[in-house]
């Protein structure tokens, strides 16, 4: 756990605290649906409820559908049903727009017709088991494979003793920055967030601007919040606690704010058409992005090859060593999904099967879930791009040193919403980000509990 | 319709002139069942279709604004959710989300701005293209009614294009000329969408108008002319009096229009980081039903919108309805 130099107390509490929650967690959850668990555990073939999984006879040709946006998913999926001519699936690509993706399956569920696999991000899953959508795959004997994968990420889908999906990758945080920009301007590579202001200020007297603080980032910003030793959810016993207005958390509003406010920083949408050409042309020299970024930047402004580099996030505290993660998905299964082994051993083998990582690399996914079967090298896919830069060292080791006791919570599509709308507030008529804070835990809390949820409000 | 009522009455006039025999009776009962089966299949397809599409889904929003969903299990994750009865909970949450009434109001700002400039805009481009001297009738005609032709979606993409800094050419021009302008700050984008909107359906607005202008029988404009009436006499005091009742029909549908704003929002919330999810109330409640998970409430909040509209678009009706009746028409 690496926030300890950051804040040692606090540090040490998480770390004790951390595995009596998940034994809370784990009592209250046999206990309250031994029902739900046992089923799950007694009979592999079954999974919990709602439509009748079909096991799939020897020779039987059969078809699962599969929603995901991730670039050249369709290269191992093609992969597979080439080596699978049983079992074939079938990619539809989603949007991943503001989250519209989820809207779609969220609908779809609603409407009892979801697919039967889909590409879920870290911070949504516990959204999903709320309208039960996703299955338990313990039934199946997922937690068997559970060693494939990063400790941490196979963890971000296990609640209870249930297993709701496959970790795909992770996205350690890094800061991108144009190298020979920096030079020209003399301006040094943050390595705190105070020099981070100071390297603000100084490329402001360029005429550029190091960044923009996008209100509706929601993710990003959880991300920041992360590294500074937020934990934004807890589950204890049958409650969920919202911590959103945390110190952590008011310390990394209160610097964004102040950047901000002295227009140090531009407050456009990020990774949207303005703030591309601002990227291609320099006008903006640096993102702190995640590593699923080089896909993006080299994608996107293919006339800057050469000239970025990747160095670690700037640290609270000079010479620490404090991580986050933003974005980080999964495969999971519907609970309607029609043939469940099927779809799980597909799951499994896109995403630990080496052959698969491989395209997967290529195409620009993230940072492997998977243990084994690449190695960090492999992941430098656009090592011209950032200079000859092996890049992917700087977000292995900040992957390592990613604070792993961070949980997610049910409703982040809409707390990030709840966030995005009050930050453009705050932008707008110069209420505090403080303010932001607030309004939102309030917010977050009562919408939890408009879900029938038993809710606390963390300080 | 027409069918069967004229049956009817000739049944009912035949009757009488005869003694009621009841082999006759019976005849004519079997035609006047032949007719209203005929009547019946006629109608059939519409009011299933009409129950289907219509009722039915109005009638599902309203059951589902009634409800919320309850649930069970540890941390609410893996137990059973059942639906039960709401009461008006759902509508009260909704009236009392200050984002969702700050919607009603910015759509009433832009219908009270949007819809008079598009409508006069319209009666414009109709006139001009129906006045004697109008030259390329047809071209024009096209090409206003063009951009009804682009979806909604597509048109926003399109103008957003033309609104993002750094890749619009008119900010650019602007820029040039060392004006300052931002299509999407928190003051302009209401507008920018407006102008999206008028691009759209200004044409259609104006083929309507024209329809109507086409009715009208030239011997009017002949005794107009013969009485000394110049062009605009004629569209002042001959035309637009005539095209009321169009002028009325696209003024209302563009109400319903206005506070059904969504597409436009919908497409430039990423582009724009003034935009928020409750923006139009529209907006609001696919917030509501799709990124929250909240479809009772959502279901409330249409309804609402649908009461709203009723509201606007009956009391306007009313209004202008009365000043008909004023002018002694």
């Amino acid at each position: 756990m690496s926030t300890g130099t950051y804040d040692d107390g606090r540090g040490g509490r998480h770390r004790g605290r951390s595995p009596v929650r998940r034994r809370t967690l784990l009592g209250g959850a046999a206990a309250a649906a031994a029902g739900f668990t046992l089923a799950g555990c007694g009979d592999s073939g079954d999974g919990d409820g709602g439509a009748a999984p079909k096991e799939r006879k020897k020779g039987q040709k059969i078809q699962l559908s599969f929603w995901s946006w991730v670039p050249g998913i369709d290269k191992p999926v093609d992969l597979w049903n080439r080596e699978h001519p049983d079992v074939q699936v079938k990619v539809e690509k989603v949007s991943a727009v503001d989250g519209r993706q989820y809207a779609k399956m969220h609908a779809a569920v609603k409407a009892g017709n979801p697919p039967d696999l889909a590409q879920i991000e870290f911070p949504v899953v516990p959204g999903f088991l709320l309208d039960n959508a996703l299955l338990d795959l313990s039934a199946l004997g997922a937690a068997r494979y559970k060693d494939r994968f990063v400790g941490w990420q196979w963890q971000q889908s296990v609640f209870g003793r249930g297993v709701y999906a496959i970790p795909q990758a992770s996205g350690p945080m890094g800061f991108f920055v144009r190298q020979d920009l920096f030079d020209k301007w003399s301006v040094q590579i943050p390595q705190t967030w105070d020099d981070y202001e100071e390297a603000a200020k100084a490329v402001r007297q360029q005429g550029a601007w190091i960044e923009t603080f996008a209100p509706t980032n929601g993710n990003r910003f959880a991300g920041l919040s992360w590294q500074a030793g937020a934990k934004w959810y807890a589950a204890e016993g049958d409650t969920w606690t919202v911590h959103i207005d945390d110190e952590p958390t008011r310390k990394v509003a209160d610097y964004w704010e102040s950047l901000v406010r002295r227009k140090l920083v531009k407050t456009i949408p990020d990774r949207q058409n303005a703030w591309y050409k601002d990227i291609q042309t320099g006008a903006i020299p640096a993102w702190i992005g995640a590593s699923w970024g080089d896909a993006l930047l080299a994608g996107n402004a293919p006339g800057t090859r050469g000239k970025w580099r990747v160095a670690p996030l700037p640290q609270w505290q000079k010479g620490a060593n404090a991580h986050a993660n933003w974005g980080g998905s999964t495969t999971a299964v519907f609970t309607k999904a029609s043939y469940p082994k099927d779809a799980l051993a597909f799951a499994l083998w896109l995403n630990s099967d080496p052959a698969s990582i491989a395209l997967l690399i290529k195409g620009g996914y993230g940072f492997p879930s998977a243990k084994k079967g690449y190695a960090t090298s492999d992941l430098d896919v656009y090592r011209d791009f950032f200079g000859g830069q092996a890049y992917s060292k700087v977000f292995a080791d900040a992957g390592a040193h990613v604070d792993t006791s961070w949980q997610w919570g049910p409703g982040v599509d809409t707390l990030y919403q709840r966030l995005g709308d009050a930050f453009t507030e705050a932008l707008d008529d110069g209420s505090s980000f403080r303010s932001v804070l607030k309004t939102v835990q309030g917010q977050t809390v009562s919408d939890l509990r408009g879900k029938g949820l038993k809710v606390e409000s963390g300080g | 319709m027409r069918a069967a009522n004229r049956t009817r009455t000739r049944t009912r006039t035949t009757r009488p002139a005869r003694p009621a025999g009841r082999p006759r009776r019976t005849r004519l009962t079997r035609t006047e069942a032949r007719n209203a089966r005929a009547a019946a299949g006629f109608v059939l397809p519409f009011l299933s279709l009409f129950l289907l599409c219509f009722l039915a889904p109005i009638g599902y929003a309203v059951h589902q604004s009634l409800h919320r969903t309850e649930r069970t299990g540890p941390l609410g994750l893996g137990g059973q959710e059942r639906e039960v009865f709401a009461g008006l909970a759902n509508y009260t949450h909704a009236l009392a989300d200050d984002r969702f009434l700050t919607g009603f109001g910015r759509v009433l700002l832009f219908g009270a701005v949007q819809i008079p400039l598009m409508i006069a805009l319209a009666t414009v481009l109709a006139l001009l293209l129906e006045s004697a001297s109008a030259r390329g009738v047809t071209f024009f005609r096209s090409a206003f009614f063009l951009p009804y032709g682009v979806p909604g979606v597509i048109a926003s993409i399109l103008w957003g294009f033309l609104y993002v800094p750094g890749i619009s050419p008119l900010v650019e021009i602007a820029g040039s000329l060392g004006v300052h302008v931002d299509f999407l700050a928190r003051d302009t984008v209401l507008w920018s969408i407006a102008n999206i909107v008028l691009w759209q359906f200004t044409g259609y607005n104006m083929l309507v108008l024209i329809s109507q202008l086409k009715a009208v029988p030239d011997e009017l404009y002949e005794a107009a002319r013969i009485d000394g009436a110049n062009a605009w006499h004629i569209a002042r005091h001959i035309k637009i009096p005539l095209i009321r009742p169009a002028l009325v029909l696209t003024t209302v549908f563009s109400i319903i229009g206005t506070l059904q704003l969504f597409a436009e929002p919908m497409v430039l919330r990423p582009l724009a980081a003034t935009i928020d999810s409750g923006f139009t109330p529209n907006l609001h409640a696919y917030s509501e039903a799709f990124v929250s998970n909240n479809q009772h409430v959502a279901a409330a909040e249409a309804v609402l919108l649908a009461l709203v509209a009723c509201v606007l678009s009956f009391g306007f009706l009313r209004v202008v309805g009365q000043r008909g009746n004023g002018d002694g028409r």
